[in-house]
């Protein structure tokens, strides 16, 4: 009985594992998807070329930012009934890759990125009537709804010497094809043409491929920590883009580069000042202790440690202040013991900080005595002793989810009841029990209950 | 690890196998690990005690190390060793000090007082490290006889 048990949870952890990830579409109204592998990406297509004497289901050639593709309807090629597309609205579509050629596809509508485990992945079954069973890889339940996915490679493959190609299906088609006239009206999917729904269901689609373009680029996580700030980007993201006369989606780091450009919070790579340098010095904990302990992971090249010692050290002049700062990128932490300022960048009133150098103005052996600069991994770290303050702004979002879970975690473990946790200008932790939010913008902060 | 900790031993580690071995010496790009890991098969170990506590790990395959001791023997006109054999220990043994004694005393001049314990040698097969606590910064070098991964971990004594 237990031994049955245990099985099953064995079973339950091994189907939770995502290792199979595939962009979703309807034809005629079913759903159906593709290995993410074999898309590039999706695309809106409008204006083909109309190339004479082709299967019915080549829709023509297609110009695709300078590569000459062709671009095959799906809903022809499978004899599922479609409405035709209004004269100068876009067809949906999604880039295919194969080995030595790309193929456009059009489909009725995009749906979304599903990341589920393979073995959820359960053989066809014969009664499928409208795809030829040998075109379907396997049929996947993804929250309540099934998914039938397409073997592309099996469905475009080249095989001319067999004859097995899709020239000779195209003929057996184009026979069936007699019987179901390819454009006959549907009433069911006009209904859901209306533009508020379409509009919406494209910014979702967006949504999950620029977060799969984040991840893959800059190893950005979209999760509740940035959630809100993403989906606001997003919308002013893709109506930039379409201003621009680009592809919403992220083509390299660039790209994602500067999709992410806005996220990094105030005063990254320089030193604090004005009403972000006030409002944290207002809200900082008053403790009795003696000792005041900080902890800054994901320095930088540490102007942000710099900063935080100024402000204490104005605040608490008699307090003993240490501030661990850790960043796991060499370079810009091996020059932060030595990090030299131009006099244009010191905020005012903190001249009496400097002392003047050769190269220009550093902080006074005081304050950098102040600050431990560690090369370090945030998930490796140990032995902290506790903490009246975590400044950790813009690492969260750079973890995997379940990462920045275990930081969160380990934030609760080392600072103080009353601490303060400081995170990015567009992070937010939500678990409102341990953290409580603080009135102090602009800066992001809670206070540890 | 602190960062200042960082360059005096990548620079003696450097500078002594050039020296040593006569040879050219090729450092890798500069990793952190914490979890357990395992062992190319010899490892020479100096314990750090002072201002801070920690370790120092020199760790090599067995062919590498007796290439290395072999070299290090010829360069001072004594004869090679074709097994890991007592002389190839305390030619190994003596190599780790000489890293690590030249880089503390770097250190010593930057203000950071170290102790060093004598060298141990650790030789054996499927071998893995894990000191749970730390969080250790790879060095790795490589020389014409092979790798050597130099695997520092330093704290500051809380």
């Amino acid at each position: 009985m237990t031994d049955t048990v245990v099985q099953s949870e064995i079973e339950q952890v091994e189907q939770d594992v995502v290792d199979f990830k595939m962009v979703t579409f309807s034809l005629g109204g079913k759903d159906y998807g593709i290995d993410i592998m074999r898309v590039k990406e999706i695309a809106k297509f409008i204006e083909f070329t109309y190339v004479p004497n082709t299967a019915h289901y080549v829709r023509g050639v297609y110009n695709l930012r300078g590569d000459i593709i062709s671009v095959v309807d799906l809903r022809a090629f499978f004899n599922i009934p479609a409405e035709k597309t209004e004269e100068g609205r876009p067809d949906n579509g999604l880039i295919l890759r194969f080995e030595s050629n790309l193929l456009g596809v059009i489909v009725d509508s995009i749906d979304k990125v599903v990341g589920i485990s393979s073995k959820r992945v359960q053989p066809p079954h014969p009664i499928f009537g409208d795809i030829n069973i040998k075109y379907i890889s396997g049929v996947a339940d993804y929250d309540g709804n099934l998914y039938i996915i397409l073997d592309v490679d099996r469905i475009f493959r080249r095989d001319d010497e067999s004859g097995k190609g899709p020239d000779t299906m195209a003929r057996r088609r184009v026979e069936r094809a007699e019987v179901t006239a390819s454009d006959v009206p549907v009433t069911q999917r006009e209904q859901t043409d209306g533009s508020d729904g379409i509009e919406g269901s494209v910014e979702e689609t967006a949504l999950t491929f620029i977060a799969d373009g984040v991840q893959t680029f800059s190893d950005f996580y979209l999760t509740s920590i940035n959630h809100r700030w993403f989906t606001g980007r997003v919308k002013e993201w893709l109506n930039r883009r379409l201003e621009q006369g680009k592809e919403y989606q992220l083509q390299e780091k660039a790209d994602a580069d500067a999709f992410l450009s806005p996220f990094l919070s105030r005063f990254t790579g320089t030193l604090w000042r004005d009403q972000y340098a006030e409002q944290f010095g207002r809200n900082l904990p008053a403790t009795e202790s003696t000792m005041y302990n900080v902890w800054n992971p994901g320095c930088g090249s540490g102007q942000e440690s710099y900063s935080i010692a100024a402000i204490l050290k104005r605040r608490f002049p008699n307090r003993q202040i240490k501030i661990w700062a850790g960043d796991k990128d060499l370079l810009p932490i091996s020059s932060a013991p030595n990090l030299v300022f131009h006099e244009a960048e010191i905020p005012d009133g903190w001249e009496d900080f400097m002392v003047k150098g050769k190269n220009g103005l550093t902080f006074h052996s005081e304050i950098k005595e102040m600050i431990l600069f560690e090369f370090s991994d945030i998930l490796s770290v140990s032995a902290l002793p506790k903490m009246d303050i975590i400044v950790a702004r813009d690492i969260l979002s750079f973890q995997r989810k379940e990462d920045q879970e275990r930081i969160i975690e380990r934030f609760d473990e080392v600072l103080k009841p009353g601490g303060i946790l400081v995170v990015g200008d567009n992070e937010e932790i939500s678990d409102s029990k341990t953290w409580k939010p603080v009135e102090a913008h602009p800066v992001k902060m809670y206070i540890h209950r | 690890m602190r960062v200042e900790y960082i360059n005096p031993f990548v620079e003696s580690a450097y500078s002594i196998l050039s020296e040593v071995l006569q040879t050219e010496v090729h450092r890798g790009e500069l990793y952190l690990k914490s979890a357990a890991m395992p062992m190319l098969g010899v490892a020479a170990i100096v314990g750090l005690a002072g201002d801070v506590e920690g370790r120092v790990l020199f760790d090599m395959k067995l062919e590498t190390a007796i290439a290395v001791a072999s070299g290090m023997l010829t360069n001072m006109d004594m004869e090679p060793v074709t097994t890991f054999n007592d002389m190839a220990r305390a030619t190994i043994t003596e190599l780790a000090n000489m890293i690590t004694g030249q880089a503390v005393t770097k250190l010593h001049n930057l203000g950071f007082k170290f102790d060093l314990t004598p060298p141990a040698i650790f030789k054996g097969d499927n071998m893995e490290i894990s000191d749970p606590d730390f969080e250790a910064l790879i060095v790795p070098m490589e020389i014409p006889m092979g790798k050597i991964e130099v695997n520092v971990a330093i704290r500051e004594r809380a």
